[in-house]
């Protein structure tokens, strides 16, 4: 890349837990070397330096879940050059978008005796039902090399190598044994994006889609498969996960949290379920 | 201690013997072992590291495990892995390509190959057949993967006969198995008391004649035989394999494809547990300033979105291509690119699918058993080898708004010894390599003309004059110009389709005396999308008839209108003998072919030049594969007659 | 955005965010004309409703879910409820497990404390914007910040898959436990992290700290055979003494008018503290002979460690030398479990425990039904309960600052309040808090 200054790079939280922007400061052989090579402008957890932008690039991480929120994105979005989402939260809405089904008043009011002084939206979702994305990486939390790749990518110049294949693949390339066909547990690797290194099969135990559905994901026929040996509720809940929102898991998450979470019928009168 | 040519016998007790035999001179035994309660292949350091007392109970999408089944060894028929993992890894270092941060000066350091000696007990015979036929396809041809090659030399084979076998096994259907009869170092019968042990090679009859037991009784051979025979019995034959490959082949307009599409989760296991597939991508690891950049070669799958993409668009977009795919080329087309099916009756496909698709099953409902059909097909020469060549840019010169063409000067002269036709693939740091068609041949440089399409074209396009550029070829089929001589030749071109035609042109204005009436038809989509504006006159006056037409007039156009073919119509192309060599998009193609057919031009002289998705340009990594055909290697050019329809059909 | 124009004769310090802190919050400050000082930190971490999450989950599920409080400490989170879960399921762990877990926490307090450190407190101290800056001029100590960082990471990544949201703990255990050769690795990084740890205490000990003096109530969990992590009763510097079973019975949360939600204070309404600071102070005793010996070398009595608030980085260092030094210790004898996970039936009940987050105190109670599904949870994170003694404090700092310049003092509160190492994203509630300070 021939710059005549660096390239100006913000990190901003929405909703979420701090995992994803911790991601790049979990990169510690490299941080350095990335601090001399991007101009880290506005990233609040690191560094007191601030600005409003213009940015080149922008990471966002969290998924909008305030009124605040959804006028904040889309302000960002005016000021940057490339947008990126990073994690669950902001590319599919986050665990936090189970309450997008329910009734999320009376969420509040389970939490907080006083709900009323609370600010939030009905929904949890993610960035791009807001504003263009321009490229997002998945994950719950994101991957570290992942994320260096994309920076990679950046400064040479090429498309950043982001293979949007089954779990399955990487799990066979790194030779550990299938936990859903070896040890009937529950995976949902078949359908999930790659992108953890096959995380949790290495561990024996089952693929909780942290990475999300990947394009055109077979869902249904797994369901079907894994509903052999268990009831349909058990199947819907195993996709109400962190990415339970992404359009693929939506249906069987919905019909999920209905079980887990039935509407109140009647409203509680006073503070929280406890 | 046993003689070298008897079959021998060799004590239960002793089989750590053998062991100890295989471990000298610092090799590395690999064999199955259980850990987490699941089998795998890994390294064996003592006889109670091998699965003893361990059995597998297998069926479609379901695998399990149990012990206590007594002391027997080998019981466990086959698990998830296989001896890819060790002679072909998944992620195999191919080498480095960098770049200077002081200078821009570029270089390739390729990876030497692994030195690590393996020996493998406990491979099964369809295991021995799978090995065989990564032997054709990794080193039998022309370009052999050589660190396949070292591995593979360096590994000894102590093979196994099956005394038991799993429901997903057809290795009797397949010719494979379950007898042992070749490609082995020693072979193991495993009986009540111990093993009866035979060579298969002369470096397995040295081990032999040093292995502690006695000659096997006949009883003992008895047993073997029987206990084989018992294996064979209880597998049946499973799969028709008569005649497969052609009516497969026939069926590729089956409704069964959607059927099976519909289970099917596109998720790559059958792929990746099979031990003959061997699709590769190529990873790049760069360091944050692109002067380092890692090649690795890694385990892919015609299953995975973008396996068969270009720039264009997507060669098999369905779920239902790749999985005909994925079956036609391992029962059928194999057949015709190595001479043997690719499908060793293994079954892990069948085990490991997690929904449980099942092979035997979908052969049987797709192509049902019936009469063969013979079929003549024809070969193109095979080509000139590639290798990597560091070249230099003299001068770029833009032909339109998103294309140049780019003058390159090697430093060996084999790059400029190439074909009309012919491609060279494209290696900038950093960035996935990519072919580009040689637009010209002169004596001590080449023409790349380059349309910036993606940010490695653009890359290419933005190198500065004097920057350096990696080049491997020349490499693929050419044009037939000497089937040419004494005969009309009708060019037909469509856009940046010109370009590979262009040496063509060259070689017949150099020669005009030796060839018949040449006609130039020429297509772009506007004028200022035409290339070589200035030759283009040049060419009509040394007496090429030069037709030229778009689809949509620009200022100062005062030419014809319209697409391409619309040059041809009404020609009578049949009563003289013609040749003819079109270039353009996939769909002018094939109007073209049809337009000329019409006109009287005959089949085998219809040459097209097709593209596909290339990776690595040697045909060793599978993206490129259409049907039977490498497009890298086999073509670029083909002969109408050899493609069949395979060229008017979609998702191939 | 710092203003710093007086308006009617009151001093209005306001910085819009905070940075170098985990999570969302901003500090306004009010000084009235006759002195008394006004502070109040506010958080607005949206509301994720992780009690409501939780509910209709399996106790399994809920171990994942919880880790998504905190990407800094999600072991803490999946630690409290684990144990929760387990001490009402009456769960027997293996002790290989337990020794297991604990190598998981010492991973999660050594990143933490790492991170915290080097990279968002020291360039308060130094002066700089940012470690980053920071490496410029002192890239020895950014770098040996990265690599306990990296090794804390390491550490969690091998027992739990991953550095954040590991993925391995179960009811019971783990899904997997790693074979002794795995844990080899770590052996050598550790020794020199020591090491490394010792000289982090002496240069922490050798800052300048800008005066401050209080003395606060302090709490943190105690156990009798060792340094307080995932086992132990609530105790405090003043008395307080009991089983997590009982921490409503000295505790609770309420909503004030002012708050946006829950506050957690003690029943008599005095601020305590949590963190590193209350550990080393209530539990000295039990710190690793080689964390006693360097804190001991500091010559800070106790008595300045509590009383000073900046000195947290000492006691934080402290700690993380502990951390490091217990690690090497399981790691040069660890043993794998017969198996990796005990078995365990559903029971109705209240699942309630407490362990210590690298921040401090982290209170969890689950109530279950008898398919073990869970009803209800209450979460109190360490610094929705360190709320009040951070604004205490503030209010008590602020006039000692107020004469400089109002950039050099507006830093010195932002440095105050990082003292305490907030973490916000794990508030789940956020508060807005008035402090009235009469001189």
């Amino acid at each position: 890349m021939v710059a005549t200054r660096l390239p100006r790079v913000g990190v901003v939280k929405l909703a979420s837990c701090d995992g994803c922007q911790l991601t790049l400061l979990d990169l510690e052989d490299e941080l350095i070397a990335i601090g001399q090579r991007f101009d880290l402008v506005e990233f609040p957890e690191a560094t007191s330096r601030r600005s409003m932008g213009p940015y080149d690039v922008l990471l966002v991480e969290g998924s909008v879940s305030t009124p605040e929120q959804a006028e904040q994105i889309v302000d960002l979005r005016a000021r940057t050059k490339l947008l990126v989402t990073i994690g669950a939260c902001a590319t599919a809405g986050g665990i936090q978008a189970l309450r997008n089904w329910s009734d999320e008043p009376e969420w509040r009011a389970s939490v907080y005796p006083r709900p009323e002084e609370i600010e939030s939206l009905a929904t949890s979702t993610p960035v791009a039902e807001h504003v263009t994305v321009d490229a997002e990486l998945r994950g719950c939390p994101i991957d570290p090399h992942q994320l260096l790749e994309l920076l990679t990518a950046l400064r040479v110049g090429r498309r950043p190598q982001l293979p949007d294949e089954a779990v399955c693949a990487e799990c066979k390339r790194l030779g550990r044994i299938c936990v859903l066909v070896a040890g009937g547990t529950a995976c949902l690797g078949p359908v999930t994006q790659v992108g953890c290194g096959a995380l949790c099969p290495a561990y024996l135990r089952g693929c909780y889609a942290c990475f999300g559905p990947r394009d055109a994901a077979n869902t249904i026929s797994l369901a079907g498969w894994l509903g052999q040996d268990r009831t349909a509720v058990e199947v819907d809940r195993l996709f109400a996960g962190f990415t339970g929102y992404a359009p693929a898991f939506r249906e069987a998450s919905r019909r999920a949290v209905e079980v887990m979470q039935p509407p109140a019928r009647r409203r509680r009168s006073k503070g929280k379920t406890t | 201690m046993v003689t070298a040519a008897g079959t021998a016998f060799l004590p239960r007790a002793r089989l750590d013997a053998l062991l100890d035999l295989l471990r000298e001179g610092g090799r590395t035994v690999i064999g199955p072992t259980v850990r987490d309660g699941m089998v795998v292949l890994d390294e064996i350091a003592t006889v109670a590291d091998l699965p003893v007392g361990w059995r597998d109970v297998q069926a479609p999408g379901r695998y399990r495990l149990s012990d206590g089944h007594g002391d027997r060894v080998f019981d466990i028929v086959n698990g998830q892995m296989s001896w890819k993992q060790f002679i072909f890894p998944p992620r195999q270092k191919v080498g480095e390509m960098n770049r200077s941060a002081a200078d821009g000066s570029v270089s390739f350091q390729p990876s030497a190959p692994d030195p690590s000696r393996l020996a493998f007990i406990g491979v099964r015979a369809c295991e021995l057949a799978a090995l065989g036929i990564h032997d054709r396809v990794l080193a039998g041809g022309t370009f052999v993967d050589e660190d396949y090659r070292a591995r593979r030399d360096a590994a000894l084979v102590v093979a196994v006969q099956c005394t038991r076998s799993a429901s997903g096994c057809f290795c009797t259907s397949m010719g494979t198995g379950p007898e042992v009869r070749s490609g082995h170092d020693l072979v193991l019968t495993e009986l009540d008391d111990g093993f009866v042990v035979n060579a298969g090679s002369s470096a397995g009859e040295r081990l032999l004649a040093r292995l502690p037991g006695r000659l096997a009784t006949p009883g003992e051979e008895a047993s073997v035989s029987a206990a084989v025979a018992a294996t064979r019995a209880a597998i049946g034959d499973p799969v028709a394999t008569n005649g497969l490959r052609d009516r497969l082949m026939d069926q590729l307009d089956s409704p069964r494809w959607a059927q099976v599409a519909d289970r099917c989760l596109a998720c790559t296991n059958c792929t990746m547990v099979c031990p003959t597939c061997f699709c590769t991508s190529t990873s790049i690891g760069s360091d944050l300033d692109g002067t380092v950049n890692v090649t690795e070669r890694v385990w892919d799958s015609c299953f995975n979105p973008g396996f068969a993409k270009v720039a264009g668009g997507d060669f098999r977009p369905r779920r239902e291509d790749r999985y005909r795919q994925w079956l036609t080329h391992k029962f059928a087309t194999w057949v015709d690119q190595f001479g043997t099916s690719g499908c060793v009756g293994c079954g892990r496909c069948v085990t490991w699918c997690p929904v449980g698709i099942d092979v035997r099953e979908e052969l049987a409902a797709i192509a049902p058993p019936a009469l063969p059909v013979e079929r003549p097909f024809i070969r193109p020469a095979a080509a000139t080898p590639g290798r990597f060549e560091i070249t230099t840019l003299r001068a770029s010169h833009p032909e339109t708004a998103d294309t140049a063409t780019l003058t390159l000067v090697p430093s060996e002269p084999a790059l400029l010894a190439g074909l009309p036709g012919q491609f060279v693939m494209v290696d900038l740091p950093g960035f996935p390599a990519f072919p580009i068609s040689v637009s010209r041949y002169a004596t001590d440089h080449l023409l790349l003309t380059v349309r910036g399409a993606g940010p490695a074209t653009a890359a290419l396009l933005n190198t500065p004059i004097g920057g350096q550029i990696g080049l491997r070829g020349p490499l693929g089929t050419g044009w037939p110009v000497d089937r040419a001589l004494g005969r009309d030749v009708v060019i037909v071109a469509g856009g940046i389709g010109l370009a590979p035609l262009r040496p063509v042109v060259d070689t017949l204005l150099a020669e005009q005396g030796r060839f018949g009436k040449i006609l130039l038809a020429y297509g772009a989509r506007t004028p200022a999308d035409r290339l070589f504006t200035s030759e283009l006159p040049a060419w009509a006056e040394r007496g090429m008839e030069v037709l030229q037409i778009v689809d949509r007039s620009g200022p100062g156009w005062a030419g014809h209108v319209g697409v391409v073919t619309n040059l041809l119509d009404q020609r009578d192309l049949g009563s003289r003998p013609t040749i003819a060599f079109i270039c353009g998009p996939e769909r002018m193609m094939q109007a073209t072919s049809s337009v000329l057919r019409d006109a009287g031009v005959s089949r085998e002289r219809l040459f097209v030049s097709l593209e596909r998705h290339m990776q690595c340009g040697i045909g060793l990594c599978g993206h490129c594969q259409m049907g039977p055909f490498f497009v890298c290697r086999d073509g670029p050019v083909f002969a109408l007659t050899e493609l069949g329809d395979l060229f008017t059909r979609e998702g191939i | 955005m710092h203003t710093g124009t007086p308006q009617d004769g009151d001093l209005h310090f306001e910085v819009g965010q905070l940075t170098r802190v985990e999570g969302e919050g901003s500090l306004d400050l009010r000084v009235a004309a006759d002195g008394t000082v006004a502070a109040q930190l506010r958080i607005f971490e949206a509301p994720r409703y992780f009690e409501r999450l939780v509910v209709g989950r399996t106790p399994d599920e809920v171990i994942d879910i919880v880790a998504r409080i905190c990407g800094i400490c999600p072991v803490a989170y999946q630690m409290s409820a684990v144990h929760a879960f387990e001490h009402l399921l009456e769960v027997e762990i293996d002790p290989a497990v337990r020794l297991l877990r604990r190598l998981l926490y010492c991973g999660e307090w050594i990143e933490s404390h790492a991170l915290h450190i080097f990279l968002l407190h020291a360039p308060d101290f130094l002066g700089y914007p940012s470690a980053l800056e920071m490496a410029h001029d002192h890239l020895e100590l950014v770098s040996r910040g990265l690599t306990m960082k990296k090794l804390g990471n390491r550490i969690v990544a091998i027992v739990g898959a991953r550095a954040i949201h590991p993925l391995s703990v179960r009811v019971g255990g783990f899904s997997r436990a790693p074979r002794a050769q795995e844990l080899d690795e770590l052996r050598s990084p550790l020794e020199t992290a020591i090491t490394d740890a010792e000289a982090t205490v002496k240069w922490a000990a050798s800052l300048d700290t800008p005066p401050s003096d209080r003395e606060p109530r302090l709490v943190s969990l105690r156990h009798p055979g060792e340094y307080p992590m995932s086992d132990g009763r609530i105790v405090s510097s003043d008395g307080i003494d009991l089983s997590p079973d009982d921490w409503r019975s000295a505790f609770h949360e309420v909503q004030v008018p002012w708050s946006h939600a829950l506050q957690a204070s003690a029943a008599d309404g005095v601020p305590y503290l949590l963190g590193p600071t209350a550990r080393v102070a209530l539990a000295a005793d039990q710190l690793h002979p080689r964390a006693a010996a360097a804190l001991k070398a500091t010559r800070i009595s106790p008595e300045a460690l509590r009383r000073n608030v900046f000195h947290s980085i000492v006691a934080r260092a402290v700690e993380l030398l502990h951390a490091l030094a217990e690690a090497a210790d399981i790691v040069a004898s660890y043993a794998p479990p017969a198996r990796p996970a005990a078995s365990w039936k559903p029971k109705a009940g209240v699942a309630a425990w407490a362990t210590e987050a690298p921040r401090g105190l982290l209170f969890h109670r689950y109530t279950l039904d008898s398919k073990g599904i869970v009803r209800g949870a209450q979460i109190v994170p360490p610094t929705s309960q360190n709320q009040a003694a951070i604004e205490h404090d503030l209010a008590l700092f602020a006039p000692a600052v107020l004469h400089l310049p109002h950039d050099e003092a507006t830093r010195r509160m932002e440095q105050l309040i990082r003292s305490y190492d907030p973490c916000i994203s794990c508030a789940t509630h956020f508060l807005q808090l008035k402090i009235e300070h009469d001189r």
